[in-house]
C-alpha cells in the first residue's frame, strides 16, 4: 500500500523537474515512504498466514487513513513551505487532500511551487480512488453504510449482479470509470484552454482541476478558486461536479452499459436531482431578491455554489460568505446532504436522507395503523431492518460528532484567544466532517483555516478523518468490547 | 391407460378417486401413512419413496406408462419427476406448481411438460371472476381471463332492463357476450333467438370480462364492484390471490398472524398494505375499518380458522366473504355458517387434472348446476368433420360455442362465423353429451 503512495511521489517530482523547481522533497518522500512500505511488507510478510478478520480490518482501514496523510505531508515539511511551517498545518493539509475535503490553511495558494500544488491536487485524486474502494467494498463489508444501500440499485438485470461478485472486480471497473472520467475532464478543460476560450486554463490547471473535481475534493491552484476562470469553464466544472456526485455503480451502468431506463427510475438519483434543484433555486432567489448578483451570474454562481457544497466539492465562484442569510443557511444545510452513496463525496449522503424520509413515513403510518408491516425499500428492494438501524445510528453519531466538534472549536477559541463566531464554528465543523472544505467567515471559499489554532486544526483534522470513515468504524474501535474477547 | 400419480395428498387422492375405475394407477409418495388409506379404499398400486429419483420412477414402471400426474405439493420434485419421465418414456406429463413464474415459462414453452396447473392461480382467478361480477351465482374464468362464464339468478327487479321478457334476438344484450342456456326450474331451455329470459330463470352467459360486468348490472342493477379486499393469510395462496387482484388495480390489504410471513408478503407485494395481526381480533377489524365496504378472502391453511374468521367478519358487516376450504367436507360447513363463497382449491385443480387424463385437448373445464352442465375449453382437431362449417350449420344438440380463441385473440361468434381447424372453443355442453362433443370436434 505505502509502496504505491511512494511511487505516486514521482509524479510531482516530474512536474518539479519540468518547471525547474526543486524535486528533491518528493524524491526523498518517495524513498522514505517506499522504504516504510517495504519494511512493513517484510514484517507482515512473515505472518502472512495471520487471518485478517473483520475486527482487524476496522483497525487497518482506520489506520491507513491516518497514516497515509502523514507520508503525504512529508513534501510540505521537507519542501519548507512557509505557510505550512507548523507540523499540524502540514498534516491538516494532507488529510484534507486525501479525504477529498478541500479545506486549506493556505492563505496564498498561488505562492506555492507548481510541484507542491500538483501534489495537493494529486492527493485528492489518490484519496478519491481510496474512497471508491472504501465506499463500495470496505465499509459495506464492515456493515457500515450497509451493503444494501449500495446493492439496492443493483436489482434487475443479472449482468450487473455479477458485477458485485468480487470486490476486486468491482473496484477495478470503478477505477477504470474513475480514471476515464478524469481523462475526459482533463481533455475537456484543456480544450477550453487550447481553443482560447479561457486563457487561465493551462494544461497544468486542467489536470489540477480535473483531479480535484472528479474526486469531489475542492483544492484549487488559484486563490480565487473557480472564480479565476471564465463562466464557460465554471459551467463545465459544475457539470463534472454533478456527474461525480452520482453513485459510481450507477454511473457505470449509464455510461458503460447504457442502461438508461434503470438509471432514470433510480430513487436516489431523483432525490439527488431534487436536492440540487431545490438548493439552487433557494440560493438563486436570494441572490436575485437580495441583489447580490444579477441575471446569468446569479443563476450560474447560485447553482455552482449549491452543487459545490452539496456534492462536498467546495469550489467557489463567488464569496458566498457575503451573501444574504437565506443563501448562507441553505448552503449550511446542503453541507448535511452530501453526494450519493458510492461516489467520492462525503457527508450524510442522499440515500440516507431517502431512507430516513421513508422511515419517518412508516413511523407516522404505524402510529395509526399499529399492526402495519411495511418494509423500507430502496428502488423496490427491501432494506434490512439491521441496516436501517445502523443507518439511524450513523446519522445520530454524525450529528453528535458535528455538535461536539463545533463546541470544541468554540472552547478552544475561548481559551486560545482567537476570534470565532458561533456560526463560523458550526460551519467549520460541518464542512470538515462532511468533507466539504470551505466553511463560512474567514474559512470561506476564498479564505482559509489559517487563523485557527493548532488545537482547532487538530480537531478539524479529526473531523475530516471521522467523516471520511463514516464514523462507525472509528466508534467501534473506541468501544471497550472491541478490544475484549 | 397406465397412470403414475406422484403425491398422495389431497390433490392426489382426488385424482385417484376420479380415475381409479377406468385406469391402471400407481401412486408414489414419500410417506407411507398417506399411501395406506388410498391402497385400502381403491384398487391402486402404491410405492413409498422419493418420486424425484430415477430409481423409484423405474420401480413404478414409468417406461410403459401413458401419463404422469405429478401433483405433490413440492413443485421441484414434480418438475424433476416430469423431466425424468420425459426422458424415459413417451408418456404425457402433467405438473402441478404453485409458482406463476413456472406457469409462464411453460406457456412460453421453456418448460417441456404437456400440462401445468397451479391451484393458487386457479383459485385466485376464481375469486377474481367472482368479485368482478358481484351479481353472479357462479363464475369461471377461461383463456387466461379473456373469457368469463357466468351464471346469474334473474330477479324480478331486472324486468325493466330491456333484456327480460323480450325475444333474445331483439333484446339489448351487452356486446361480446352470448347466452348459452336458460335454466327454468329443473329443465334447460336452449337459448334460441326466439326464446325469452323470464324473472326466476337462471341464465348462463359466456362473455368478455367487461360484458360480464355489464350483465351483472342488467340483471341485478348492481353497479357496486368490489374495490377493497382484505386477504387473511400471507402464505403462497394468499400472495397469489393478492397478486392477481392487485394486477386488476383492486386495493388489497393483507393480514397474517405470523410476522415472518407478513414481512415476506410485504416485501413481495409492495402495492399491498400488510398487517401483522390476528384475524380473530375484532378490535383490529374495527380499528382498520374492515367492515361494510369491504370484501374478505380467508386464505389461511386451517379450515377452522378460516371459518371462525369468516363468521367474525360477517358479524362486522363485511359484505362478501370468500373462504378456502381445504377439506372437501368443509364446503358444506362454510355454507351453513353463511360464508358467501367457499372454495376448495384442491378440488379445483383435481378436476383439471382429471379432465386432462380424459382428453389432453381440453385445456379447462367448469362444472355448472351440480355437474349437469360443463363448459369445456377444447381445441378443434385438424381432421374434425365440423371444421370449416358455419356455426349455424352445426348439428343442433343443445351445445353452444360461446367463444373462440383464434391466434391468441377472442371472438364471441355469431351464426355466420366459420369454425376452423385448431380453433380453441369455449363450449357449453350437457355433461352426458360431453364425450360425444369431444369425439366430433
Amino acid at each position: 500500500m505505502l509502496k504505491w503512495v511512494g511511487a505516486a511521489f514521482l509524479a510531482p517530482a516530474a512536474v518539479a523537474a519540468g518547471y525547474g523547481e526543486a524535486a528533491w522533497p518528493f524524491l526523498v518522500s518517495a524513498v522514505i515512504t517506499a522504504g516504510c512500505g517495504l519494511g512493513l511488507d517484510q514484517i507482515t510478510g512473515e505472518k502472512r498466514g495471520m487471518a485478517v478478520g473483520p475486527r482487524e480490518s476496522f483497525l487497518v482501514v482506520a489506520l491507513i487513513w491516518l497514516l497515509v496523510p502523514i507520508f503525504g505531508a512529508l513534501p510540505f515539511v521537507l519542501g519548507d513551505v512557509p505557510q505550512l511551517a507548523r507540523l499540524g498545518d502540514a498534516y491538516f493539509e494532507s488529510v484534507s487532500g486525501f479525504t477529498a475535503t478541500g479545506a486549506t490553511v493556505l492563505t496564498d495558494v498561488e505562492a506555492l511551487d507548481h510541484a507542491m500544488l500538483f501534489w495537493r491536487q494529486l492527493s485528492h485524486w489518490l484519496g478519491g480512488m481510496g474512497i471508491i474502494v472504501l465506499a463500495v467494498a470496505v465499509l459495506p463489508r464492515l456493515r457500515v453504510g450497509g451493503r444494501q444501500l449500495l446493492q439496492s440499485e443493483l436489482a434487475g438485470p443479472t449482468e450487473i449482479e455479477r458485477f458485485t461478485a468480487t470486490i476486486r472486480e468491482t473496484a477495478r471497473r470503478l477505477w477504470t470509470l474513475y480514471v476515464g472520467l478524469t481523462v475526459v475532464a482533463i481533455l475537456v478543460l484543456a480544450a477550453v484552454g487550447w481553443t482560447g476560450l479561457d486563457d487561465a486554463m493551462t494544461p497544468f490547471q486542467a489536470v489540477s482541476h480535473a483531479f480535484s473535481v472528479i474526486a469531489l475534493g475542492g483544492f484549487s491552484t488559484q486563490n480565487e478558486s473557480a472564480a479565476a476562470f471564465v463562466p464557460l469553464t465554471q459551467y463545465l466544472l459544475l457539470l463534472f461536479m454533478i456527474l461525480a456526485g452520482v453513485n459510481f455503480l450507477r454511473l457505470y451502468r449509464l455510461l458503460v452499459q447504457r442502461q438508461v431506463q434503470v438509471v432514470r427510475t433510480d430513487e436516489e438519483l431523483r432525490l439527488y436531482g431534487a436536492f440540487l434543484v431545490l438548493g439552487s433555486a433557494l440560493i438563486v432567489i436570494e441572490l436575485l431578491a437580495g441583489d447580490f448578483a444579477q441575471g446569468e451570474e446569479a443563476v450560474r454562481t447560485g447553482m455552482f455554489q449549491a452543487v459545490a457544497i452539496m456534492s462536498t466539492t467546495g469550489f467557489g465562484t463567488a464569496d458566498y460568505t457575503e451573501w444574504g442569510p437565506l443563501a448562507v443557511m441553505t448552503l449550511l444545510l446542503l453541507m448535511f446532504v452530501g453526494a450519493s452513496a458510492g461516489s467520492t463525496g462525503g457527508s450524510i449522503k442522499v440515500i440516507r436522507h431517502l431512507l430516513l424520509f421513508k422511515l419517518v413515513k412508516r413511523e407516522l403510518d404505524s402510529t395509526i395503523h399499529r399492526e402495519i408491516v411495511r418494509p423500507i425499500t430502496a428502488n423496490g428492494v427491501p432494506v434490512e431492518e439491521r441496516s436501517l438501524r445502523s443507518m439511524v445510528v450513523f446519522v445520530l453519531l454524525y450529528l453528535l460528532t458535528f455538535a461536539i466538534g463545533s463546541l470544541a472549536l468554540l472552547l478552544d477559541a475561548r481559551f486560545g484567544g482567537t476570534e470565532l463566531t458561533a456560526f463560523e464554528a458550526i460551519g467549520a465543523s460541518a464542512a470538515c466532517i462532511g468533507n466539504v472544505g470551505p466553511a463560512f467567515g474567514f474559512a470561506g471559499p476564498f479564505g482559509s483555516y489559517a487563523p485557527m489554532s493548532d488545537l482547532s486544526t487538530g480537531i478539524l483534522t479529526l473531523l475530516m478523518w471521522l467523516g471520511r470513515m463514516e464514523i462507525i468504524p472509528v466508534a467501534v474501535l473506541l468501544s471497550r468490547n472491541y478490544w475484549r474477547g | 391407460m397406465r397412470i403414475v400419480v406422484l403425491g398422495a395428498g389431497h390433490v392426489g387422492a382426488a385424482v385417484v378417486e376420479a380415475l381409479h375405475e377406468e385406469h391402471d394407477i400407481t401412486v408414489i409418495d414419500t410417506d407411507a401413512r398417506r399411501l395406506a388409506p388410498l391402497a385400502d379404499r381403491y384398487d391402486v398400486r402404491t410405492l413409498e419413496g422419493n418420486g424425484a429419483t430415477k430409481a423409484i420412477l423405474r420401480q413404478a414402471g414409468v417406461e410403459d406408462i401413458d401419463l404422469l400426474i405429478a401433483c405433490s405439493p413440492n413443485e421441484y420434485a414434480n418438475l424433476v419427476a416430469a423431466t425424468v419421465v420425459k426422458k424415459l418414456s413417451r408418456a404425457k406429463v402433467i405438473v402441478r406448481t404453485s409458482s406463476i413464474e413456472y406457469l409462464e415459462a411453460w406457456r412460453e414453452r421453456e418448460i417441456d411438460v404437456d400440462f401445468m396447473v397451479s391451484s393458487e392461480l386457479e383459485t385466485a382467478n376464481a375469486i377474481l371472476g367472482h368479485i368482478g361480477v358481484p351479481a353472479a351465482r357462479q363464475t369461471d374464468v377461461f383463456a387466461d381471463g379473456q373469457v368469463q362464464v357466468v351464471e346469474f339468478d334473474v330477479l324480478e327487479s331486472a324486468a325493466q332492463s330491456g333484456v327480460i321478457g323480450v325475444p333474445l334476438r331483439e333484446a339489448a344484450l351487452p356486446p361480446d357476450s352470448r347466452v348459452v342456456a336458460i335454466i327454468r326450474g329443473e329443465s334447460m331451455v336452449p337459448a334460441r333467438g326466439d326464446e325469452r329470459i323470464e324473472p326466476g330463470d337462471r341464465v348462463i352467459v359466456i362473455a368478455s370480462p367487461a360484458a360480464a360486468q355489464a350483465w351483472s348490472r342488467v340483471i341485478a342493477g348492481d353497479t357496486k364492484t368490489v374495490e377493497d379486499i382484505v386477504v387473511f393469510g400471507c402464505g403462497r395462496m394468499g400472495q397469489t390471490i393478492a397478486r392477481v387482484l392487485l394486477d386488476r388495480e383492486i386495493r388489497v390489504r393483507m393480514v397474517d398472524a405470523d410476522h415472518g410471513r407478513a414481512q415476506e408478503a410485504a416485501e413481495e407485494l409492495q402495492e399491498a398494505r400488510v398487517f401483522h395481526a390476528s384475524a380473530f381480533d375484532p378490535d383490529f377489524l374495527v380499528r382498520e375499518r374492515i367492515g361494510e365496504e369491504t370484501a374478505a378472502v380467508f386464505a389461511m391453511n386451517d379450515d377452522a380458522k378460516n371459518l371462525y374468521a369468516g363468521v367474525l367478519a360477517e358479524l362486522q358487516g363485511v359484505h362478501l366473504t370468500i373462504a378456502l376450504a381445504h377439506d372437501p367436507g368443509a364446503v358444506d360447513v362454510y355454507e351453513r355458517a353463511g360464508i358467501d363463497l367457499p372454495l376448495n382449491p384442491r378440488q379445483v385443480i383435481a378436476e383439471e387434472l382429471v379432465r386432462f387424463a380424459h382428453d389432453p385437448r381440453i385445456r379447462q373445464i367448469a362444472m355448472l348446476e351440480h355437474d349437469r352442465f360443463e363448459i369445456l375449453d377444447l381445441t378443434v382437431r385438424a381432421e374434425s368433420e365440423l371444421a370449416g362449417r358455419r356455426l349455424d350449420e352445426l348439428p343442433q344438440t343443445g351445445s353452444v360455442i360461446g367463444a373462440i380463441v383464434r391466434d391468441g385473440s377472442v371472438i364471441f361468434p355469431h351464426g355466420a362465423d366459420v369454425l376452423r381447424p385448431r380453433d380453441r372453443v369455449i363450449i357449453f355442453v350437457e355433461s352426458e353429451r360431453a364425450s360425444l362433443v369431444e369425439r366430433v370436434l
